[in-house]
């Protein structure tokens, strides 16, 4: 069959579309010509596109992340607007399924894990004492491609359509037949390219824990962020396989016409449920384990002492990623399947509960004997406890396979899960860039406005998602795009309404708060402006590039606080020369063939996916011939670094 | 010549060969279905352990705790989501 | 079997070196549950997913697996004595055990081509069934690595013959050997659930 007699374009005509055809072009001339007005097109390849820096990398994929965060939410505002009112017509059926989809997939995919990858990145090496990771190039890499990916994903809604069958992409509404513009082409080429720049992470963070650990950090010496990066990453490198190959299949149908996932011919559509969720349900704990252990550092920092059990806590979080892969069927408990296995994945699922609130009583715990203070990266991490412990409760709701008969697909999942991912995981990645601001940039953010920005976000996500536990409750489906004045959801529903007002306030606040400091915070706030105590502040600020001069020595996990409080000795030895890694544009001219392949797959433009493989192989080949061995940074420069930034370290 | 053949890899590779005859077997002989998945696990198995082990050098490095603990939990993980699906997909309608 | 430290073979005498051999070792995971992922839902269509088409038992053939299977064990043979003649410093013997090995991973793959060939002509097509497009799409997963590695192996021998062996070339040629013997690894297991258990 031919693609134009299967694949519509465009979908649909709408004034929004063309408006923001338009917004996209305007945007983008307005950069192209800035960046040359100021003649900044060197700076920024030399210092930022070509960087293989982790530091440099970190920071980009966190802006990235708040870009995507707010591409995310202004999806969110206009489904919420949608649905303020009963009857609305303010978005119809179709444009209402694109946009819950592309929320969907821009929060999980190109805000949250790109966000938690660029924490990753920034303080991993720095907390461990390492230079950089194992694999610096392919570092830059994961993040060409992932950008790639979620560029390829908005581009979907200017050029031929957006997804429109949810983030879990369900078949058969995902296959040729229901959706039949090129929207889920985007999708699943969208994320087999991210996803494999993601896979490369895992791989490239599980090496530098293990091999590159400044000396004297034995594993039980590892700061408790480091703990949970590693499991993170394992689970990565194990999960995200599942996703490649369930997306290939999923191409494999739509654009090949397979069954897999279609209702004939031995197709099984529950098929793509089951591998989706194999990889999903890891995912959502991929998620969530890096804001535990911003959490863990963040709550130690303020209490000022030590975090209570950590054996415990690494105990817990062992325990979490073991049981995460043995759960997934809780996203389908009505699929039709007997009792037993409904029993089998009800008890796993319920059994991670308990790790889980071993690591909220850690938490109280080290509160509890602590002197707090109440910064803003504490308050958000305060008000993550209660809310995240309704979060994990309404979870062991649903986990309770036959009660969730009852709630499957009504809002009270949509509450669940927003009620841990929001408090728990974008809470966390707020708190963690807050923290770790000062460090990334060499200024502090206001405290006041912090402030306020933290009590609409909190009290805005309060307001919008707990109506959502009674409406679902009441019955109300997810996903709908309307309801009638009698089902009686309004009065709850315009609640909702408000608080995601509430919550995009915060947000504005949060960026005004950006530009203000910008412009009023002062710059010489030394390198341990909290009072920290861990080794990432026992760097200048901002940190050089090659950020320690000295490797340091370590003997417990909070080896930079024995150093301020019982004068334990860091910087053992004397400078030396360092050996650092070349910057390379190889990276993002990869990924750029990556975006032409993905790009002409979608729209089956055989010729130019035939040029960008061949395209990509040349890469392939240019690399294992390279010889690249990096450069020195000579001990009289360090030096002279170093006494600038106010003595050697 | 002969030092370019080591007996360690002469005789991994003579053990596989007779692994797979041993496999061979549950096309040749009429046995029960849990027979013959018996015999092609055990020697699968073993076949792969030793390519791990014999061939792959697993266990020769400064890291071979990571790499062992590493193989050994995607194996796992790898085995559970075969029989989770089944049990999802096939088993769970049958009980 | 464990190293001298204090002797390490080239391979692994530097830092970058022992980083990516235990970076291939993670990525071999992700391998590991990459082929889990085309096996379960081989199994899972082996029965269920036929549909209108033919069953397993109805189109595979014995002297065809056979003979890949033999290509293959042998082939991860021979990028063994190639490591070993590495270790012991035989460049020449190294490189051509090298080109034993990739010229038996042709031959598998003109074997496996004759295969999906035959099951092409058969009405076993990608499309035909779910059953066929999981079992398709598993090989060629698997065949696709195969081709993968014969441009790779390549590329290494070009390498070794312009810079002969060092640090860099070593490390290369052996992380490929883990990767070969790893594609030795899968086949055995698809040999073994694919093809024997099929025709059981
Ligand atoms: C105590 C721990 C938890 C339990 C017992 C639990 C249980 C569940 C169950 C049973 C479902 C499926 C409900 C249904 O579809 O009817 C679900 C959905 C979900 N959960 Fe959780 N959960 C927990 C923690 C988390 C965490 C920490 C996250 C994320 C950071 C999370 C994210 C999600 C998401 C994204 C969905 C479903 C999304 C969708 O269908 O679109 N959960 N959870
Ligand atoms: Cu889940």
């Amino acid at each position: 069959m031919d693609f134009s007699d299967r694949f519509s374009i465009p979908p649909h005509d709408d004034p929004m579309l063309y408006a923001s055809i338009v917004a996209i072009v305007l945007t983008s001339i307005a950069i192209v010509v800035g960046v040359t007005y100021f003649k900044k097109w060197g700076y920024l390849w030399n210092n930022w596109l070509t960087t293989v820096d982790h530091k440099r990398i970190g920071i980009m994929y966190i802006i990235s992340a708040l870009l995507m965060l707010f591409r995310g939410g202004a999806d969110a505002v206009m489904m919420r607007l949608q649905t303020a009112v009963p009857d609305n017509t303010f978005l119809d059926a179709q444009h209402y399924n694109e946009v819950f989809t592309t929320h969907g997939v821009v929060m999980i995919f190109f805000m949250a894990m790109a966000f938690i990858i660029g924490m990753m990145n920034f303080v991993v090496p720095l907390q461990i004492g390492a230079r950089d990771v194992a694999f610096p190039r392919l570092n830059a890499l994961s993040f060409w491609l992932y950008f790639t990916g979620a560029m390829l994903l908005n581009l979907s809604f200017v050029v031929g359509g957006s997804p429109d069958a949810g983030w879990t992409n369900y078949y058969p509404m995902a296959g040729p037949e229901f959706s039949q513009h090129v929207g889920v082409n985007y999708y699943n080429w969208a994320l087999q390219i991210s996803g494999i720049g993601t896979l490369m992470t895992g791989i490239n963070f599980i090496a530098t824990i293990i091999k590159m650990r400044a000396p004297g950090m034995k594993l039980m010496k590892m700061p408790i962020f480091i703990w949970a990066a590693l499991i993170t990453n394992l689970m990565i490198v194990l999960a995200f396989p599942v996703l490649t190959i369930a997306l290939l299949m999923g191409t494999l149908d739509r654009q090949f016409l397979t069954n897999f996932f279609t209702t004939s011919d031995g197709g099984m559509d529950m098929m793509w449920a089951n591998l989706f969720w194999v990889w999903g349900h890891p995912e959502v704990y991929i998620l969530i384990i890096p804001a535990f252990g911003i959490y863990s550092t963040i709550i130690a920092a303020f209490s000022e002492r030590n975090l209570y059990g950590y054996t415990s806590m690494v105990a817990s979080i062992l325990a979490i990623s073991a049981l995460s892969f043995l759960v997934w069927v809780h996203h389908f408990f009505t699929m039709g399947q007997g009792a037993l296995t409904n029993s089998i994945f009800s008890i796993t699922t319920m059994l991670i509960a308990v790790p889980t609130g071993i690591k909220i009583f850690n938490w109280l715990l080290t509160m509890w004997k602590g002197k707090i203070r109440f910064a803003t990266p504490m308050l958000y991490s305060i008000a993550f406890i209660p809310l995240f412990t309704i979060g994990g409760s309404t979870g062991v709701m649903l986990g309770m396979a036959s009660a969730d008969y009852q709630y499957h697909n009504t809002l009270f999942l949509v509450a669940h899960f927003h009620n841990v991912i929001i408090p728990g995981v974008v809470f966390a990645m707020i708190a963690g860039l807050i923290f770790y601001w000062p460090k990334m940039f060499g200024f502090m953010l206001n405290e006041r406005i912090g402030k306020w920005a933290f009590w609409n976000i909190t009290i805005g996500f309060c307001l919008a998602f707990f109506p959502m536990y009674f409406t679902g409750l009441n019955g109300q489906a997810r996903r709908m795009y309307t309801y009638s004045e009698a089902t009686g959801f309004s009065t709850l529903s315009m609640i909702s309404f408000i608080g995601t007002l509430l919550l995009a306030v915060g947000f504005v606040f949060l960026v005004y708060n950006i530009f203000y400091s910008y412009r009023h915070a002062p710059r010489n706030i030394g390198g341990d402006p909290w009072n920290a105590r861990t080794l990432e502040w026992a760097t200048h600020s901002p940190v050089p590039e090659y950020n320690f001069a000295i490797s340091p020595t370590v003997h417990s996990e909070e080896a930079f606080w024995d150093y301020k409080e019982n004068d334990y000795e860091l910087f053992k030895g004397k400078v030396e020369d360092i050996h650092m890694p070349n910057n390379s544009g190889w990276s993002i001219i990869f990924a750029g063939f990556f975006f032409a392949f993905g790009f002409f797959f979608i729209f089956h433009v055989w010729v130019g996916v035939i040029i960008a493989f061949l395209g990509i192989i040349g890469c392939l080949i240019y690399r294992s011939f390279e010889k690249d061995d990096g450069h020195h940074i000579h001990k009289e420069e360090i030096e002279a670094t170093e006494k600038e930034l106010g003595g050697a370290k | 010549m002969k030092e370019l053949f080591p007996l360690k890899q002469v005789n991994g590779y003579i053990f596989s060969l007779l692994l797979t005859v041993i496999a061979l077997s549950v096309y040749f002989f009429d046995m029960s279905l849990a027979m013959g998945l018996t015999i092609l696990v055990v020697t699968a198995f073993i076949q792969a352990g030793v390519q791990l082990v014999v061939f792959m050098h697993a266990g020769e490095s400064e890291d071979r705790a990571g790499i062992y603990i590493h193989t050994i939990f995607g194996v796992v993980v790898a085995i559970l989501t075969i029989l989770g699906s089944l049990l999802a997909m096939i088993w769970g309608y049958m009980y | 079997m464990k190293l001298d430290p204090k002797n390490l073979p080239l391979e692994y005498s530097t830092e970058t070196n022992k980083l990516n051999i235990l970076g291939f070792w993670i990525f071999l995971s992700a391998e590991i549950m990459l082929f889990a992922t085309l096996f379960t839902t081989y199994f899972v269509y082996v029965d269920r997913g036929v549909g209108s088409g033919p069953a397993g038992a109805e189109i595979f053939e014995l002297p065809p697996v056979l003979i890949e299977t033999f290509l293959l064990l042998t082939s991860s043979f021979t990028i063994g004595l190639a490591v070993h003649a590495m270790r012991i410093n035989r460049v020449k013997a190294m490189i051509w055990f090298m080109v034993v090995t990739l010229l038996l991973g042709a031959g598998f793959l003109s074997v496996e081509v004759y295969e999906f060939i035959h099951y092409y002509h058969i009405g076993a097509t990608l499309q035909t069934s779910g059953f066929t497009a999981a079992l398709l799409t598993t090989l060629g997963t698997h065949g696709a690595h195969v081709t993968m590695g014969l441009f790779w192996g390549i590329m290494i021998i070009i390498q070794i013959l312009r810079d002969g062996l060092n640090a860099r070339t070593a490390n290369k040629s052996f992380i490929f050997s883990l990767y070969w013997h790893f594609l030795d690894v899968m086949w055995i297991f698809i040999f073994s659930f694919i093809y024997l258990k099929g025709m059981m």
